[in-house]
């Protein structure tokens, strides 16, 4: 339950300056990293600034969302959910300068897999790259595996994830058993599991508890059909006498819709640049990263085939 | 089959209840009267296996399997020779080792596997250790000695006892047929009225009784129990101290949930929201689900924690 869960604890941030603050940290602080090392021929420039990192976050972040999406078999709404906000709570603290997200975002659906109980293999899982051959698959598949003891140390072991899906069919339980004004709960269904797919991508699971996402995406969705559900939360959820929770309630779902419709989607030219940016980035500071990959390989987990090209990942600094 | 009987003279012992079967041991059985005769001259050979055998070997047969009397026959004798005890070894395996040996010592005897060979064995045995063989040997049945000498004592102290109560209650007869004799006497001498006698009487009958009773009562004092722990030793009869502790409460577990209020599980169906759940399929409920369990789930993540504002 979310009430008791790490989640709530540690997961949850007051707002969105904050959450913007975490990401500025990570961005210095791997531009001091790079700084320090005192390499001949840096500028400010040469690094990414903050909304050109979010820009192709966001791009890979939906890269990631189709992935999943055209997964086989079929993957469940709540896989998803927890992978995307692995990468979201992953990135709250790194750059993506310093771990790419092409890689970081597939370890996190592998995990997700795993947390959430959808079974599939290693190799099926590498086996939806679909435009990789048997042998970039397996490439990758090394890679995902790195990285997974990193990601999982980097959400700081909390890996349960609580996402609205489950609360939403409760309260549509709830509505249909308590509140029969509403004629037809089911009608509401679509547009609220839009919202919930919407809300996935913005930082709305960073700062809301999971109940309160879904209560706001049903009454979005009731709102929208015409309906007003007020009753429902005087009445059954017991905010009548508490007017102070009510007026909360509403300032949340509020601020809630606001962070949905400020979301925007990558455009491609952007993303073509900063793409480049980042690859330049990667390319370039990757030299110092060898130490812990060849302990990995002394420890043969990793086969010794060099791993350095173009089309996939780049060695990344794994410090 | 099922009725045990001679071998020689056929009787069995439906035939001739008091038929008393011998066995020897080669571990053939006769029955008394076939050995009183067959062996009349103190010696002869087994009807069954022609071994030699002496009449003063014959045992009454104690085990339905005449082959067991012969086994238990032969692990007496070799134990007489493997007499070690554990302290004659360095360790428990040697001292398993040594056990072992003689198992199959006496199961070679017994189902005739090898006997040269065993007996061999054995004499060699016998002469390589023939010191510490009479050493234990006298040590056995010194041990033997001491406990006879145990029962005896016991024995003496049981029959002593029952001497002594003899004599006690022949000593009361004596004295109550005593009274009884003197009040006769009185009535026929006193010229004190009959009615004062017999009270007189009934007094002292009382007292003599009593006086009987009490040395019933005190029973010779002994210091040992039959267990042979000393009595009166200063066994500890208070109670273990108490300590005295504040009583355990119950209070009920309240969880905070930061939401609206979670219907109990078991009111699920009387409050209407298992009509709105899927209802369990008869193998989903083989492993302990039920449709309220799902429900009750989504309901509780629906409520959890819908009021917490982080502001």
């Amino acid at each position: 339950m979310f009430h008791n869960s790490s989640q709530g604890k540690y997961w949850i941030w007051k707002n969105e300056d904050e959450i913007e603050q975490k990401r500025c940290k990570a961005n210095l602080k791997f531009r001091n990293k790079i700084l320090e090392s005192g390499k001949p021929g840096l500028s400010e420039s040469s690094f990414m600034e903050r909304h050109e990192e979010d820009v192709l976050f966001r791009h890979y972040e939906r890269r990631m969302m189709d992935f999943c999406n055209a997964f086989k078999p079929a993957m469940p709404k709540s896989v998803v959910g927890t992978a995307i906000m692995y990468f979201r709570r992953f990135y709250l603290f790194n750059s993506i300068m310093e771990y790419h997200p092409r890689i970081i975002m597939l370890t996190c659906a592998y995990l997700s897999c795993k947390v959430d109980e959808f079974n599939v293999s290693s190799t099926q899982f590498v086996g939806n790259l679909l435009q990789e051959t048997p042998a970039g698959q397996e490439r990758v598949l090394e890679q995902i595996l790195e990285f997974e003891l990193l990601l999982i140390q980097q959400l700081k072991f909390h890996l349960v994830v609580h996402n609205p899906y489950r609360p939403m069919e409760g309260l549509l339980i709830d509505l249909k058993t308590r509140y029969p004004a509403l004629e037809n709960p089911e009608s509401l269904r679509k547009s609220a599991d839009d919202f919930l797919t919407q809300a996935t991508i913005t930082d709305a699971g960073l700062l809301f508890p999971p109940s309160q996402i879904a209560l706001t995406a049903i009454l979005n969705s009731a709102s929208r059909a015409g309906l007003s559900m007020e009753s429902y939360l005087n009445e059954c959820l017991g905010m009548k006498e508490d007017k102070e929770t009510l007026s909360k309630m509403y300032e949340s779902m509020r601020r809630m819709k606001t962070i949905l419709k400020k979301y925007e989607l990558p455009k491609p030219e952007e993303v073509n640049t900063y793409k480049r940016k980042l690859e330049r980035i990667h390319a370039e500071f990757a030299t110092s990263s060898n130490k812990r990959k060849r302990g990995y390989e002394e420890d043969g987990h990793v086969t010794k085939e060099p791993r350095l090209t173009e089309e996939i990942m780049s060695d990344e600094d794994m410090s | 089959m099922d009725d045990q009987g001679c071998p020689r003279c056929k009787t069995t012992k439906y035939r001739n209840p008091s038929l008393k079967l011998m066995v020897n041991v080669c571990g053939h059985t006769l029955c008394e009267n076939c050995v009183e005769m067959l062996f009349v001259r103190g010696s002869g050979n087994c009807v069954q296996c022609d071994t030699p055998l002496r009449k003063s070997n014959f045992r009454v047969q104690l085990f339905e399997d005449p082959a067991v009397d012969k086994e238990v026959e032969i692990r007496k004798k070799v134990l007489k020779i493997y007499n070690k005890r554990d302290f004659d070894f360095p360790g428990l395996r040697e001292y398993n080792d040594f056990l072992e040996q003689v198992e199959d010592i006496v199961f070679n005897l017994t189902n005739n596997i090898d006997v040269e060979n065993t007996k061999l064995r054995m004499e060699q045995y016998q002469k390589e250790n023939r010191d510490l063989i009479q050493r234990n040997k006298v040590k056995l049945s010194r041990e033997h000695e001491d406990l006879e000498e145990l029962l005896l004592q016991e024995q003496q102290g049981n029959e002593q006892r029952r001497l002594d109560l003899l004599q006690e209650e022949q000593r009361q007869l004596q004295a109550k047929r005593k009274n009884k004799q003197a009040l006769l006497d009185e009535l026929e001498k006193s010229q004190l009225p009959a009615t004062i006698l017999l009270a007189q009487h009934k007094v002292r009958a009382a007292k003599l009784e009593t006086q009987i009773e009490q040395q019933k009562l005190a029973v010779k004092p002994t210091n040992l129990f039959s267990t042979g722990i000393h009595m009166r030793q200063t066994v500890s009869l208070q109670p273990v101290p108490k300590i005295e502790e504040v009583l355990y409460q119950y209070k009920a577990l309240h969880v905070e949930t930061y939401g609206p209020l979670v219907p109990e599980l078991e009111q699920l169906g009387r409050l209407g929201y298992l009509n709105h759940v899927r209802a369990a399929m008869p193998q989903d409920t083989a492993g302990g689900y039920t449709s309220a369990l799902a429900c009750h789930r989504a309901v509780q993540d629906a409520f959890s924690g819908m009021f917490v504002f982080k502001r």
